[in-house]
């Protein structure tokens, strides 16, 4: 039966990008960036959405639901896929309320899961998936925009590792401006060793320096433009390793840090539950196996991620404009619903 | 009848004194609406309700049974009123009153479930004075089966810091008390500050016990987070840019502001945190940041 099989095709993509989710991440830096993520599960949404059985607003919605723990569960440090999911579920309700016609939230609760306009709901919910979809492709274009207005000919800047938005944004300043540009190799996985390389190729003058020397560095740059994993709902971030150092190194120094940061990386998580928080990866790469006999007597850790309080941070781009981080809860209440925030 | 319900304000106090201070004024309020034979209007009637809320401002001066009793007033009378005939609108309105009382009997299991998973295990807490929130939220958190160990500041000049270290005992927490002074002192060693709060002001800062400034001073100059719980019927319309901006109404207890005449002479009971120092406000609205809060304010108050 036609039905069936569409079914089990869709059971068979969500199982493989669990897998794949799993896989993803570990090791020598992402495999995937969060961009490709993103996309990935919107059209995973999209799909289910299309091809799931559903008869009303509130069955779709604990689809959804059901669908989005499974994937967080599968790599709770990706935090792009659980954003992805609460926004879907923002734009049901929408879609919901706008077919409705009415904005009263209390009726919405119960009368979600009554049969409204099933046929209606189903195609403007996709429609407004596909939407969302064309404004994930255009998130680093929208952001590199916006690069004139912040840098100035003759600035150096600091960034840190390696960042596709910064990349993209530091290219696109490259093409009216000359400006100078200090890159922290950021170890253990060295990641701005690559950014260095291809910022050069884009003719930017390019220094690469050690994570030692980011102080001593500091007071010879005018702004610091950083990239993040995700960015927490008080303003915080969850950035790579070592970027707490450049921000306090900043701040001492009094130069401005911008973050670079397209909104599906907001996350309405808050930074108290330290074992959720943390990513740990093999250390080999900090102590190699190799050194036997230190391995027994010493205890070898290798954080992914570091936390950056939101009072160390001057602004956020996005590509909806730029920010305070003061203002990071007024931006989560128009993408996130309350209700939504435990998935 | 001002003074039955004064009476009647005072007994509910006492019959249950874990109920907040608001929640008994509003109940007050309640009851008055029913029993309210005099109003003929409605308007008469919100002037009646306003000036019950003054007479029990009278009795208890905390910045609480000011900003519940408005809220109320608000919720209420700011729906549509269109009946024609004045009981079907007096009933409309007691139905709401209840719903208000029923929203706010929850919010404080609200704020517990929000703040709790934010004591980790084997933390150091840090608190001020007695406040029944913050003992909500210990107890949820020691029911979650985690470990912790709590100073509390002794808050002269009613000690009140010895009872609910007393309280603490009775749930099985190790608790210390220590003194006002030795805030500093203690800091290096706690992890967090916990505190309640008996106002929210626009700006985001709080109103509370006296000490609670410099509980907030010391917290930020070691870099430990200070977390405020409260309640949304807290929230209050003022914005105090420094200490004397606070209302004289609210700083001293109501026997006070009735026998005292030269109010210089006397120890104020609350004192005003700016909101730069607090890290995280948990309310039943959710978990704000201090720009947050002037949005909810805006929103409930509307």
């Amino acid at each position: 039966m036609p039905g069936a099989d569409k079914e089990a095709d869709l059971t068979e993509r969500i199982e493989a990008f669990l897998a794949d989710l799993k896989r993803g991440g570990c090791g020598t830096g992402p495999i995937r960036g969060s961009g490709e993520t993103a996309r990935e599960t919107t059209a995973l949404l999209r799909k289910v959405t299309a091809q799931a059985r559903w008869s009303s607003a509130g069955d779709l919605m604990e689809i959804i639901r059901k669908e989005g723990r499974r994937m967080t569960a599968a790599q709770p440090s990706e935090t792009t896929v659980g954003n992805m999911v609460l926004r879907v579920l923002k734009i049901i309700r929408e879609e919901y309320a706008r077919s409705r016609g009415s904005s009263e939230e209390t009726d919405q609760q119960e009368s979600l899961h009554k049969l409204q306009h099933f046929v209606h709901l189903k195609a403007n919910v996709i429609e407004a998936i596909n939407e969302l979809l064309t404004e994930l492709d255009g998130t680093t274009d929208n952001i590199a925009m916006q690069a004139l207005e912040h840098i100035h000919s003759n600035e150096v800047i600091m960034t840190v590792g390696r960042s596709r938005t910064v990349e993209a944004f530091l290219k696109d300043a490259a093409r009216k401006r000359k400006f100078h540009v200090i890159v922290a190799e950021c170890a253990p996985f060295c990641q701005g060793h690559e950014m260095a390389t291809n910022l050069s190729k884009a003719s930017i003058e390019t220094t690469v320096i050690a994570d030692a020397a980011i102080f001593a560095v500091m007071s010879r740059v005018n702004k610091v433009i950083i990239g993040t994993q995700t960015v927490l709902a008080n303003g915080g971030l969850r950035a790579v390793n070592g970027t707490h150092t450049v921000a306090l190194a900043a701040r001492h120094h009094s130069t401005p840090l911008i973050v670079c940061a397209p909104m599906f990386k907001l996350s309405p998580q808050f930074p108290n539950e330290e074992d959720t928080f943390h990513k740990f990866v093999s250390p080999h790469e900090v102590l190699p196996f190799t050194e036997g006999e230190i391995l027994s007597k010493v205890n070898v850790h290798c954080p992914v991620f570091d936390y950056v309080p939101p009072e160390l941070i001057t602004l956020f781009i996005s590509n909806i404009g730029g920010n305070a981080p003061s203002y990071i809860y007024r931006l989560m209440s128009e993408l996130y619903h309350p209700e939504d925030h435990d998935l | 009848i001002k003074d039955k319900l004064v009476e009647y304000f005072r007994t509910q106090v006492r019959q249950d004194p874990e109920v907040p201070s608001a929640v008994a004024a509003i109940r007050t309020l309640l009851e008055f609406l029913k029993r309210d034979q005099t109003g003929e209007t409605i308007l008469g009637l919100r002037e009646n309700l306003t000036q019950t809320i003054r007479r029990l401002e009278e009795a208890d001066s905390s910045v609480a049974v000011s900003s519940g009793g408005e809220l109320f007033l608000r919720f209420i009378s700011l729906t549509s009123l269109e009946h024609p005939d004045l009981s079907q609108c007096k009933k409309v309105m007691v139905e709401r009153g209840e719903l208000f009382l029923k929203k706010i009997s929850l919010s404080r299991s609200k704020v517990a479930k929000l703040c709790h998973t934010f004591i980790k295990d084997g933390a150091k807490i840090l608190t001020h004075s007695s406040s029944r929130v913050v003992l909500k939220v210990l107890e949820s958190a020691a029911a979650d089966k985690k470990r912790f160990t709590v100073y509390v500041t002794e808050s002269q000049p009613d000690s009140a810091g010895r009872q609910m270290a007393d309280k603490l005992q009775n749930l099985n927490i190790p608790v210390t008390v220590v003194l006002d002074a030795a805030v500093g002192y203690i800091m290096e060693k706690v992890d967090l500050v916990i505190v309640g709060a008996e106002g929210v002001v626009e700006s985001g800062g709080i109103i509370n016990k006296i000490g609670t400034y410099q509980l907030a001073v010391c917290s930020k100059a070691h870099n430990k987070p200070f977390y405020v719980v409260a309640e949304s019927f807290k929230f209050v319309r003022l914005y105090p840019l420094n200490q004397q901006d606070v209302p004289e109404r609210f700083k001293y207890k109501a026997d006070t502001l009735k026998a005292v005449e030269d109010l210089a002479e006397e120890h104020p009971m609350i004192d005003y945190t700016p909101p730069s120092l607090i890290t995280l406000l948990f309310t039943d609205l959710g978990v704000l940041t201090p720009s947050a809060v002037s949005d909810e304010l805006i929103k409930l108050y509307l």
